[in-house]
């Protein structure tokens, strides 16, 4: 009885007290402390705290910019702020790919722990008063269980895990790791890889993105689309044979990947391989519902196979099946 | 009125550019392939086209250079383009805890002491 009145107040109490006798905040699991010291700061103007937390993990990558030189690239005057879409989208015009941070506290440390500190989104208002703010975590201290940001104007400033997850939870976990093409995050899941190097293939050139497409396909080598866009990168860059084995991989891992068969089928085709090229594509047209978006491409694939003229094909190893 | 004139004018213009293009038919790239797979981002060629000159109008009237608009713009992924498209007003812009007014401050300011909010020692 005693004890059900007590807990009944408790909740008051905690308000009064600041909040003080909450539950108790679990740290993340990490043992050891990582900070990134060498990652420069840029306090910021007054609302412009998008332009400085960009300019702060663009130079860490090594890119020479100011916070100044962004305000024309991610600054809404009318907004006094900067939008998410935007940072990523700048980061690419600067010739960097941004991956979204998984959002967990461990992920971030380990990104840390990888050299790469984490442009994160924070409300340090309340859900139904939100204030946006965008700060770069680059460390966490485990004996102290606090975090480092650069944030505004404090180079330094120290975040108890209890804050820090308030302020991150509010704005749903969202962060973004940048990094030079042919790099890839810590903590990523294969699809995620795959929509960020595609968003930044247009910006940067297929050229610049086909180191990440060969290190995201073999980092999982199950993907299918990710053996797909890097066979694609792979043609495109003059390497027939390479992109024949990745394509062969792709339809491996997924032997319904139309988009393969047909891209694969084109290359064979191109190479005089023609008798090959019906095999890899026959099962993907029959499978094709009549209103799918590809069925147009693997039509117009299908009539250049009936129209080509018998020749000696000039691949190796057409037929070989690889396995994921 | 006058952004909407634009909108079409510019669709028109990109409409005619793509179709004076040399169509390759038979490969499917890499970025078609994921608008197809990822039905929540299939704006389709001509949605993409209005989507982009919308938000690039949306751009400029929140007081963007429209040449700045215009390169910021065509950096968006299509699947950041459908949702700057659906709501940017109502997209987190992040900025700084500077410049609060009046009865906000007051509140910002009781809940600062009773320690819910951390405002004040953001910046």
């Amino acid at each position: 009885m005693r004890a059900a009145l007590i807990a009944s107040l408790l909740p008051l109490l905690g308000l009064a007290a600041g909040c003080a006798l909450l539950k108790p905040v679990e740290p993340p699991t990490v043992e050891a402390s990582v900070e990134l010291d060498a990652v420069p700061f840029f306090p910021q103007d007054r609302y412009q705290c998008g332009p400085a937390a960009l300019a702060t993990v663009l130079s860490a990558t090594g890119l020479p910019v100011s916070a100044e030189a962004l305000v024309d690239d991610v600054y809404l005057p009318d907004r006094r702020g900067s939008l998410q879409a935007e940072l990523a989208a700048a980061a690419r015009r600067h010739g960097r790919v941004p991956f979204p941070v998984a959002a967990g506290e461990e992920a971030l440390v380990a990104e840390l722990r990888a050299g790469h500190p984490v442009l994160v989104l924070q409300n340090l208002g309340l859900d139904s008063l939100p204030r946006w703010h965008y700060a770069v975590v680059v460390g966490y201290r485990a004996e102290e269980a606090h975090w480092v940001l650069r944030s505004g104007r404090e180079r330094r400033r120290r975040e108890s895990v209890r804050a820090f997850r308030r302020h991150w939870r509010g704005a749903d976990r969202w962060g973004l790791v940048v990094l030079p093409p042919g790099q890839l995050p810590a903590v990523a899941g294969p699809r995620d890889v795959v929509d960020a190097l595609a968003a930044a293939e247009p910006v940067l050139g297929a050229e610049a993105i086909l180191p990440g497409w060969t290190q995201a396909s073999a980092r999982w080598p199950g993907d299918a689309d990710l053996a797909f866009a890097a066979a694609n990168g792979l043609r495109a860059a003059g390497r027939p044979q390479a992109a024949l084995r990745r394509y062969r991989q792709a339809i491996a891992n997924d032997p319904r990947h139309a988009a393969a068969r047909n891209n694969l089928a084109d290359l064979l085709l191109a190479y005089a391989c023609v008798g090959q090229a019906r095999a890899v594509l026959a099962p993907a047209l029959a499978a094709l519902d009549d209103d799918d978006p590809l069925r147009p491409v693997l039509a117009a694939t299908a009539r250049e196979i009936e129209q080509a003229e018998p020749a000696a094909c000039r691949l190796e190893n057409t037929q070989e099946e690889l396995q994921p | 009125m006058l952004s909407r004139i634009l909108v079409v004018f510019q669709l028109i213009v990109f409409l005619a550019a793509t179709a004076a293009l040399p169509a390759r038919a038979a490969v499917v790239n890499t970025g078609e392939y994921l608008a197809a797979a990822r039905a929540e981002q299939s704006l389709g060629a001509a949605g993409a086209a209005l989507a982009r000159a919308d938000v690039q109008a949306q751009l400029t009237a929140l007081g963007v250079d429209p040449q700045d608009a215009r390169a910021r713009v065509a950096a968006l992924s299509p699947a950041e383009l459908a949702q700057l498209n659906a709501r940017l007003d109502e997209l987190p812009a992040g900025s700084s805890v500077l410049g609060l007014i009046g009865a906000v401050f007051v509140v910002l300011l009781i809940l600062e002491l009773v320690g819910v909010t951390d405002v004040f020692s953001g910046v």
